[in-house]
């Protein structure tokens, strides 16, 4: 595999500063020098994003952007739980599939790109979306509304992948390892997906994303892509694929990524097993514009927004510009797809001034709708409440 | 953020000018890659808050994130002592004797009653597409 050696922590940083800044005796100062606040940061290829960590990286896409089906990728959020890979030379990169298979097979990106591909259009959108809005908070990184996004993607099925290696019947679920570098002792960021879903004929191994080769911030060369579920289960860096006989034993399947069993009350503690691994994504809407806090003329007001629900399609999405007393239907956009949000819009007239609370809620084809009030867990996951706005009319 | 933020004094200001030096002969002689991940530039670098364990924070912290990890958390002291724990399973070189200042030096600054975090953007393209609905 490509080498590892890299510059991941600070104590590497300050050490390959020591020629330079140490010798001046400043260099303490000069890793925590003070930033005025608003101010924005370079960081090329993405564009006007939230940001939520520089290191590691972590993006939120600002809701306003979600004003295309597709979203451009420098707009696509990015998670990441560790550091990126520090090199990925295409030539080198290699994946493997093993575990509970007939001919465990090593595949280089040359052999890889050989496969039939397949496209699927998906709305990707990390399990803590939405997590700053709980109450009590809860640690993790507090994404806003905006840890969700839209693409095409791209590559060779999954299931073509398996069907060459020849699953035992004992391989009953899919590991996923990643090249991500683990800084400290942290556990290395692996999981697993039962094996329905590994073959399901949109499950793939992504090497695009809207008709261009993922970005390295995006997993490049290639990542999984499982749709319809949270974000965490479509591995980045993809380099190795085992076939378990049970669900992968570590940190991010137990006890991260997992919700509790029955309600409980914000606040309250949670035993492991008491919970489950998360796994397809919440019925949802967001309001792209108004803005929260905008203050408008009397008139016509363009409320739109996106609406999605995971491996379920929307049916509706109402919004009420009083409050919740009333609610009307808004106007779905007729771009769809199974695993990705709709648009919708409502041309709302206001015709009194005043200080207004515009809500959005959906349903989907399961029947689900939003739920008022945010349904609270220990970590934050699948924040799904009735979205609103509060906005001004003068 | 009130917490946080530290004006730049003119001692600041002349140690970003060294660290901007200091990164730029950094960046001739690191791979790129590396580098992408992180900070370009020393104005991006955000800072703990001043405190008598901010530099025994920033050691045991910052080493393998950065600090708008933290300044971004309001949680109650019960919380930061599970996270505080967890890191130093994970690896963070907090000193025993340590431990208890480090969990009050983060509960007092990063508590849910402090005003919400206010994050920066990334810069804007020229002509990006951007909602004008």
């Amino acid at each position: 595999m490509c080498a590892r050696k890299t510059m991941n922590s600070r104590r590497d940083f300050l050490k390959q500063m020591s020629g330079a800044a140490l010798a001046a005796g400043a260099a303490p100062s000069l890793l925590t020098g003070a930033l005025p606040q608003g101010q924005s940061v370079e960081f090329p290829g993405e564009d006007g994003m939230v940001l939520r960590s520089f290191r590691f990286v972590d993006l939120e896409t600002p809701v306003e952007y979600f004003n295309t089906w597709l979203t451009p990728v420098p707009h696509f959020f990015v998670r990441n739980h560790m550091y990126e890979p520090a090199q990925l030379d295409a030539p080198d990169w290699r994946l493997s599939v093993g575990g509970e298979v007939e001919k465990p097979l090593t595949l280089s990106l040359a052999e890889f790109s050989k496969l039939e591909t397949h496209s699927v259009v998906n709305t990707l959108e990390c399990a803590g979306n939405g997590r700053s809005l709980h109450r009590p908070q809860v640690p993790g990184i507090q994404w806003g509304k905006g840890a969700v996004s839209t693409a095409r993607f791209s590559g060779p099925r999954l299931r073509d992948v398996l069907e060459r290696a020849g699953v035992k019947p004992t391989g009953k679920h899919v590991m996923f390892r990643g090249l991500d570098e683990v800084p400290g002792k942290v556990p290395p960021f692996i999981r697993s997906i039962p094996i329905e879903k590994a073959f399901n004929s949109d499950t793939l191994i992504a090497t695009h994303m809207n008709g261009s080769p993922l970005t390295k911030h995006h997993g490049y060369p290639a990542r999984a892509l499982v749709p319809g579920w949270i974000g965490a289960a479509s591995c980045k860096w993809l380099s190795e694929i085992k076939l378990l006989d049970a669900e992968f034993v570590g940190n991010f399947m137990n006890p991260a990524y997992r919700f509790p069993n029955q309600p409980v009350q914000p606040g309250d503690a949670v035993k492991p097993e008491d919970t489950h691994p998360l796994t397809a994504l919440s019925v949802k809407s967001v309001i792209a514009g108004p803005s929260d806090g905008a203050s408008l003329k009397v008139g016509k007001v363009a409320v739109h927004g996106a609406a999605w629900s995971g491996e379920a399609d929307i049916m509706k999405v109402e919004i009420s510009t009083d409050g919740g007393t009333t609610w009307n239907p808004a106007k779905l956009g007729h771009e769809q797809a199974h695993y990705a949000w709709r648009l919708w819009s409502y041309d709302w007239k206001a015709t009194k001034s005043g200080d207004y609370i515009i809500l959005a809620r959906a349903t989907d084809s399961q029947g689900r709708t939003q739920p008022s009030t945010p349904v609270w867990n220990p970590s934050g996951y699948l924040y799904n409440a009735v979205d609103q706005v509060k906005i001004r009319v003068a | 953020m009130d917490g946080p933020v530290v004006v730049p004094d003119a001692k600041k200001l002349l140690a970003r000018g060294f660290a901007t030096l200091a990164l730029l002969l950094l960046l001739a002689a690191a791979p790129f890659s590396a580098l992408a991940q992180k900070p370009a530039d020393a104005s991006v670098v955000a800072e703990l808050p001043a405190g008598a364990m901010q530099g025994k924070a920033n050691a045991a912290c910052l080493e393998c994130h950065e600090a708008r990890i933290i300044l971004q958390q309001r949680l109650s002291k019960a919380a930061w002592t599970k996270e505080v724990d967890k890191m130093m399973k994970w690896g963070a070189l907090v000193d025993p004797a340590d431990r208890d200042a480090l969990i009050d030096y983060l509960s007092a600054n990063f508590s849910p009653d402090q005003p919400a975090y206010d994050p920066q953007r990334t810069s804007e393209k020229t002509g990006s597409a951007k909602s004008s609905k």
